[in-house]
């Protein structure tokens, strides 16, 4: 199958966006690797303090008109923007999986959900009505108005370099806010070429911006007076570590959205053969390195020739996953975004391994990457069996193609393993049972729950939901929770003597 | 060579397609008669093309099992397009029912195989199938 074509070309330079010009970053200045095949794609500058606090001042002067923009004549700028990305469909695709690694089925997954979002936050008119109430006393009225706040920071992490600001940044602007998105400086092309297709759009100078860069930006946004929020998609230290307490400390409004240890609970009823490709899916799916990934595996009962035949069918068919450079249309499983990563993920194995794990799987050293690429991110998918609850490599996140098997006999042992993860963010069942699925929804501690479903993300007219270790904040992103969170509610009380 | 993803699957049905289209194309050139029909059906692969894709980029989301949803071999669905240049109409509908035949099995395969995956493919390539029969009885109508 032949590769289909790279849309980034030659060694550009990723540029901030600030107050509708577009800046070369005063950083340093970084490499950006295709982990497919190592090579360098780009250049991207990391942003200093004045370079945030220029977009932040930007971000603010245009919100004193924006904020004045009729919410039918804001969302025209989104409508024109999802047109835009509509058309722009498949570059922005194969972008993603040019900078990230994912597979050309996962990045067109991305950019749906993505482009779903704004599709959402066009309804805004209707969205952010408030509530009214005549006659509270005789003669007297109230309603309820929603209004925006003012700069809002969107901090994207890597592993959906194009969909996750979304959940946040159409909504934002909506509602009359404006906003500083920072995407991850490992994938900063994604962002890049949304912030190209919104300044076709129209926005206004300064109310979409983008800057690019690390922990200096990040500190910068959070510190900066003029920010009145915050939404963060990362990994659960920098979510409890940095972020929380960084937006409590200037008063910020936050949503923080942490890392995750998912796990999928087999009941012996389940579909067998409608339920392994969704394994597939939540376990190597974007390699691994999804919040909503599974990463262990509880199969409940003690029927061990159903095991047997579950995992057997399992390894087979996680053994025959095509690896290799996702622009390959045949290409099923990616690397992973780069090689720190992959050490990180093996260690983990071996860590398993240490605490009495068995391989089924192993998945250090990939035998075949089609294409002939090199190994220094691949990984191929690992199965570990004979796991307990108490081990590493099922309390703690891996963030890899990895899957780990433990067994139990009822399934409320299993919801209690479920529940005693640090983490909270997408248990899901594979049951044809209604009330093991009911008792599954009803007991499991988990913002997102999934029943015969392997990665349970929420369409964006619902909020993308997470709990515990997941998520530090109230309202969530995405649909009405993401309208609730860039407005205020203004409670008006009238009488007229 | 097996087709398992979702993308790649798609883009064999896309090439399927325009090869049925092309072939009607000639037909059309061949059987002035019979032009508007076999134009007709060109057309209807495209558009057909169109509908696939659009229900694939509109469901594939990543809830979706899109790199593991299908398992077809591409040796189970060869179309042979060639016509010798003296072929009468009635060879020439036979040989679009084989055409037809090929490409009907592959929508019918493929929906059975990712049925409970992909949401609105599957329910699209029915679709199609469904549609088509009228084509085949024309077809059977002309041999």
């Amino acid at each position: 199958m032949a590769i289909l074509e790279e849309p980034i070309k030659g060694v550009p330079m990723a540029k901030n966006y600030i107050n509708g010009e577009w800046v070369e970053s005063k950083g340093e200045i970084i490499d950006v690797v295709n982990p497919a095949n190592c090579q360098v794609i780009g250049k991207v500058g990391v942003s200093t303090r004045e370079e945030i606090d220029e977009a932040v001042k930007a971000a603010k002067e245009a919100f004193y008109d924006w904020r004045r923009t009729p919410a039918v004549t804001r969302c025209r700028y989104l409508f024109r923007l999802l047109h835009l990305l509509e058309e722009n469909f498949e570059e922005l695709s194969r972008v993603q999986t040019q900078e990230h690694g994912k597979t050309i089925d996962e990045s067109r997954g991305e950019t749906r959900r993505g482009i779903e979002n704004v599709e959402v936050a066009c309804g805004i008119p209707t969205l952010m009505m408030g509530d009214s109430s005549e006659d509270i006393a005789s003669g007297i009225d109230e309603y309820l108005i929603r209004v925006p706040l003012g700069v809002f920071g969107v901090i994207g992490p890597f592993n959906f370099p194009f969909m996750i600001p979304l959940w946040s940044a159409p909504y934002a602007v909506a509602t009359g806010n404006t906003v500083v998105i920072k995407p991850s400086s490992e994938v900063p092309f994604s962002q890049t070429k949304i912030t190209e297709l919104a300044e076709e759009a129209g926005f206004p100078p300064g109310v979409w911006n983008m800057v690019h860069g690390g922990r200096t930006v990040v500190n910068g946004m959070l510190e900066h007076p003029g920010i009145e929020g915050i939404t963060f998609v990362g990994s659960t230290p920098v979510m409890q570590d940095v972020i929380y307490p960084g937006c409590g400390k200037t008063g910020k409004r936050c949503i923080a959205q942490g890392g995750a240890a998912n796990i999928l609970v087999i009941m012996p009823d389940c579909n067998v053969d409608a339920t392994i490709p969704g394994l597939m899916t939540s376990f190597f799916g974007n390699a691994g390195q999804r919040c909503l990934a599974g990463q262990t595996l509880i199969m409940v009962g003690e029927d061990n020739r159903f095991y047997n035949d579950f995992v057997e069918k399992v390894t087979d068919r996680a053994r025959s996953i095509v690896m290799g450079y996702g622009l390959d249309e045949s290409v099923q499983m990616g690397p992973v975004r780069d090689a720190k990563k992959k050490e990180r993920i093996i260690s983990y194995i071996e860590t398993g391994i240490k605490e009495g794990a068995k391989l089924r799987l192993d998945g250090r050293k990939p035998k075949t990457i089609t294409g002939g690429y090199p190994d220094t991110c691949f990984l191929g998918p690992t199965i570990m069996e004979g796991l307990h609850r108490n081990m590493r490599v099922v309390r703690e996140e891996i963030f890899g193609p990895t899957m780990g098997i433990l067994r139990v006999k009822t399934l409320e042992e299993a919801i209690e393993i479920c529940n005693e993860s640090p983490y909270h963010n997408g248990h899901a069942i594979f049951t044809s049972n209604g009330k093991y699925a009911r008792q599954f929804q009803y007991d499991v501690i988990s913002g997102n729950v999934g029943i015969n479903i392997g990665i349970v993300a929420p369409m964006a007219f619902f909020p993308f939901s997470g709990m515990a270790g997941s998520f530090m904040g109230i309202l969530h992103t995405q649909g009405k929770e993401a309208v609730r969170f860039f407005t205020e509610s203004k409670v008006c009380i009238h009488r007229w003597l | 060579m097996k087709l398992c993803t979702a993308s790649e699957t798609i883009s064999f049905i896309r090439g399927l397609e325009e090869k049925g289209a092309a072939f009607y194309e000639s037909l059309a050139e061949r059987f002035p008669a019979r032009k508007e029909l076999f134009l007709a059906f060109s057309r209807e692969n495209h558009k057909y093309i169109k509908q696939v894709q659009m229900a694939y980029q509109s469901v594939i989301t990543d809830a979706i099992e899109g790199c593991f949803a299908f398992d077809l071999d591409t040796d189970d669905f060869i179309l042979n397009t060639d016509l010798p240049r003296d072929t009468g109409m009635a060879d020439a509908a036979k040989k679009a029912l084989e055409i037809e035949d090929v490409i009907l099995r592959c929508y019918t395969k493929g929906a059975e195989q990712s049925g409970s995956l992909l949401a609105d493919v599957p329910r699209n390539f029915k679709l199609i199938v469904k549609k088509r029969q009228s084509r085949l009885e024309t077809l059977r109508s002309l041999r």
